[in-house]
């Protein structure tokens, strides 16, 4: 008997020492990098087909779909079943654009096309956007869908101040919502805003009025956004268990084509190494991959697709612009000479992103300029343009002016790859002469402090935003200090081209007005635009019907996906 | 003894304000509350909504006066995070947490305590060298490490155990207990690897005391078997300063669950707090530590109560 449990623990024990040696290998030590922090939206990305795929597999032809089965996705946290909750973050948008439908999606070029409305149309003063809405559209329980419910979510969840839904400062300029009909509605505006579509398509779904109506807080009522939500996307919610799942079921009246899977499960998995290690035992289906360095192991996976894909966000540096030094255009300019940007998204990045330029990213198809002069790495121009600054390196090879030196203190906040990277950063900037301290932080104490108080020299992040190049919330000098504008960057030129293009609704007027800005956030750095990074999907490889878009966008369509044997 | 019951609740009052005044201050004193823990894009418009929603823009003390004052009823709030009562999050999350450290204890007592006398009664052999060797790596390394090592081996390589979860599938209606201890093994595992090795050092030494002593040797003397000296004379009192230590290890359970749960997916209060301190939802971190500490207590009034029925010697007056 001793000498039975004397074996069997022996084996167990080398088993330990096997498994850690063999793996430890591998892994390249990423275990310790699940500092994920469940608010921000890190898995949430929006994307782009360009032909960058590694296998075309996809087949938009859904016929060609076996119906059944089921689909497991990763979410790192409890969701909220509704869009406009303050504390609808990454892992509820994934839920509610499958759950709920907006006016609009993104289209297979990421232009936004009808989902609950059918098309629409502005006024001669683009102050009145009109949208005609389907007239087959059912919500879960079977009432009709109709323009009151498009009208009741504006003007009493999304317009109405006191409740800071999230998304809400896009539609800034709404000024009221109005049900003509049945079937239509029409936006009033302030002023003309040309991303109407596109705002409409991200992250903003329509709930439900006959739920909500009379409703004194639309944020306590539990039974729908924690329990039983009641939306019209092509599933419904069949169990939420806190903690651990969020089964959805078909919903067979659904107004587009009816989804082909049975089923949809949403796994609560806070820990983002436990995704990978899932999607390699069959148990995860498909999520998008923040921590790159998994990347190799899993394209040797067999039965697992790695594939790249284009969204719209871009890295940035952000230097204070409170901070006189940071002021000289020559300084910035240098900062990103300074910097091997090709060599971080070779390593880092796992060559998953391309060098920026400027903010608009290459998933804007219409309006990307590749073409656009870039300030490449070069050291000794970095060196000479501090010079015509007024710096010069010391005897220790710190730049100096007047007697000071070029220090700063560099914060960030602990997410995905962003510490390593803001080491090779900071390695390549200590290299001509800058002094520079890095400080990681949590975070939410970053966004305290660098995003709200603006108490920071440089920071390094990144922006994503809805599929549309209007950057004005990043840059507009009205936006800095307290808005999205994080460098305070202030420039009336480039004001100008931002109101220019935010109101046009011309597409060839403004691809104009955005090629000149292009060019002029190309000289002028008013964040140091480091690269555009491709969302790396992870998939497993009988998973088909996925439109070859970024994650977050793919879903819109995840009717048509289907699981082949 | 009603003394000694009154005394210690009045000392474990005392206990559970100080440690609501700490946490609570430091929560709320610390950078990036719930209006950071939002998008980072999100507008200042939208911050200040929900500054002004959660009553943040009272000053500290009054909000801890205000949470004292329906704590001590018995409300403990809403979460910020899901609205939904703190309580009734933290109830709905407690059963799988006593589930796994339960089975934690089992586990663990039975095996350190097996492996302790082995390591005891072979004194010096190699055994007992090995046994002393796996205690410390296990002590050295980082649960959260191994955890991804066995998940590696027993779910991605060799197929055999789910990676996390409960596996609700195998607790409902097609209840298999093969399908629910599967799930069960590695949690267990990891969490045990807390307190195993101190369990197996303790019953170790205790053991070593214990058949050094006079009556092991006249029971020798009577010529039993050794089998019976051990299991049966020299064990029973053995174990007397190992159960106060399974008391004293059971709050480290609880603080080695975070860690475990959050690897595992497993729904219980320890990845709960992980969540509620990510998003400073403060409701839920007061209530979350508020029961900890209770379960803290109590578990120590219990090892006080049965030490003294285990050890006559030993009076709570």
């Amino acid at each position: 008997m001793k000498k039975v449990l004397w074996i069997a623990f022996s084996i167990t024990s080398l088993l330990f020492l096997a498994a850690g040696c063999s793996f430890d290998n591998n892994d390249d030590g990423d275990v310790t990098n699940n500092a994920g922090a469940s608010n921000n939206e890190s898995s949430e990305t929006n994307g782009n087909n360009t032909n960058d795929s590694e296998t075309n597999t996809n087949d938009s032809e859904v016929a060609a779909g076996e119906p059944g089965g089921r689909v497991s996705i990763p979410i790192v946290a409890d969701p909220t079943f509704n869009p406009w909750h303050p504390n609808a973050f990454a892992e509820s948008n994934v839920i509610n654009r499958v759950l709920f439908s907006g006016l609009t999606k993104p289209g297979l070029d990421l232009v936004p096309e009808g989902d609950l409305a059918e098309d629409w149309e502005t006024s001669d003063d683009q102050l009145e956007w009109t949208f005609h809405l389907r007239d087959d559209v059912l919500w879960h329980d079977g009432e009709p869908f109709t323009a009151e419910d498009v009208a009741f979510t504006f003007n009493e969840i999304t317009l109405n101040d006191e409740l800071g839904a999230n998304n809400s400062s896009y539609f800034n300029e709404v000024n009221e919502v109005e049900a003509v009909d049945d079937h239509t509605v029409i936006f009033h505006m302030n002023s003309p805003v040309a991303a109407m579509p596109a705002y409409l398509s991200f992250n903003t779904e329509i709930i439900p009025k006959h739920i909500f109506e009379g409703e004194e807080d639309p944020w306590s009522v539990n039974s729908f956004n924690k329990d039983n939500p009641i939306g019209t996307g092509p599933f419904k919610m069949s169990e939420y268990t806190s903690g651990q799942s969020v089964l959805l079921e078909r919903y067979d009246d659904y107004h587009g084509e009816t989804a082909l899977l049975d089923e949809v499960e949403y796994r609560v998995l806070s820990d983002v190494n436990t995704h990978v290690a899932q999607i390699m035992s069959g148990e995860l289906s498909i999520f998008a991959l923040d921590d790159l360095a998994s990347v190799e192991q899993l394209e040797n996976t067999e039965g697992i697709d790695v594939l790249s894909r284009e969204t719209p966000r871009f890295f940035w540096i952000s230097l204070n612009q409170e901070d006189e030094r940071f002021q000289d255009t020559e300084v910035r300019q240098a900062m990103v000479h300074a910097i091997d940007r090709q060599n971080i998204i070779d390593t880092t990045l796992q060559g998953f992103g391309t060098i920026a330029n400027h903010g608009i990213a290459p998933a804007l198809e219409e309006y990307y300029n590749p073409d656009v002069p870039g300030l490449e790495y070069d050291p000794d121009r970095a060196i000479e343009l501090l010079a015509e600054a007024g710096w010069e390196q010391n005897e220790d090879g710190i730049l100096e002016r007047d007697g000071e030196t070029f220090e700063i203190d560099f914060e960030i906040g602990i997410q995905g790859d962003l510490e390593p990277i803001s080491q090779l950063v900071q390695q390549y900037l200590i290299a001509v002469g800058f002094d520079i301290n890095l400080e990681t932080m949590e975070w939410n104490t970053m966004i305290d402090k660098v995003v709200i108080d603006r108490d920071y020299e440089m920071s390094l992040n990144w922006w994503r935003y809805p599929a549309d190049p209007d950057l004005y919330a990043y840059l507009h000098s009205s936006n800095a200090g307290t808005g999205n504008n994080i460098p305070g960057y202030q420039n009336d030129e480039m004001d100008a081209l931002l109101e220019a293009g935010s109101q046009e609704s011309e597409v060839a007027d403004r691809v104009e007005i955005y090629q000149e800005l292009q060019e002029l956030m190309a000289v002028e750095q008013p964040y140091l635009f480091l690269w555009y990074p491709q969302e790396a999907q992870i998939r497993i490889d009988s998973l088909q019907g996925v439109p070859e878009l970024a994650f977050g966008d793919a879903l819109h369509y995840i009717n048509e996906w289907y699981l082949q044997e | 003894m009603s003394r000694f019951l009154l005394n210690r609740l009045g000392q474990s009052i005392v206990l559970l304000l100080i440690v609501s005044v700490i946490t609570f201050f430091l929560i709320n004193l610390a950078p990036g509350g719930p209006s950071a823990a939002m998008r980072m894009d999100a507008s200042e418009a939208e911050r200040q909504a929900i500054i002004t929603q959660l009553g943040l823009d009272e000053p500290v003390v009054v909000r801890y006066a205000q949470w004292l004052g329906s704590a001590v009823t018995g409300d403990f709030g809403v979460s910020f995070s899901t609205s939904e009562p703190v309580l009734e999050r933290i109830l709905s999350r407690i059963p799988y947490t006593i589930e796994l450290t339960l089975f934690t204890i089992l586990f663990a007592v039975s095996f350190g305590i097996l492996f302790g006398i082995i390591s005891a009664v072979k004194r010096g052999s190699l055994r007992d060298h090995a046994i002393n060797f796996i205690s410390v790596i296990g002590l050295s390394i980082p649960a959260f490490w191994l955890g991804l090592m066995l998940i590696l081996l027993f779910s991605v390589q060799l197929g055999w155990l789910p990676s996390s979860g409960v596996g609700a599938d195998a607790r409902g209606e097609n209840f298999s207990l093969l399908g629910w201890l599967s799930y069960l093994f590695m949690p267990v595992l990891i969490l045990s690897t807390t307190i195993l090795p101190n369990i197996v050092r303790f019953t170790r030494s205790s053991m070593l005391e214990v058949v050094n002593q006079n009556y092991i040797r006249t029971v020798r003397a009577k010529g039993a078997k050794e089998r019976y000296v051990i299991y049966v004379h020299a064990l029973k009192n053995a174990l007397i300063p190992v159960v106060s230590i399974i008391g004293v290890l059971i709050p480290r359970l609880l603080s080695g669950a975070v860690i475990t749960e959050a690897i595992f997916g497993w729904p219980g209060i320890g990845s709960l707090i992980i969540q509620a301190a990510q998003g400073r939802d403060y409701p839920l971190v007061m209530g979350v530590t508020m029961f900890v500490t209770i379960v803290v207590i109590v578990c120590n009034l219990l090892v006080d109560l049965v030490y003294s029925k285990i050890d006559p010697r030993v009076k709570n007056v």
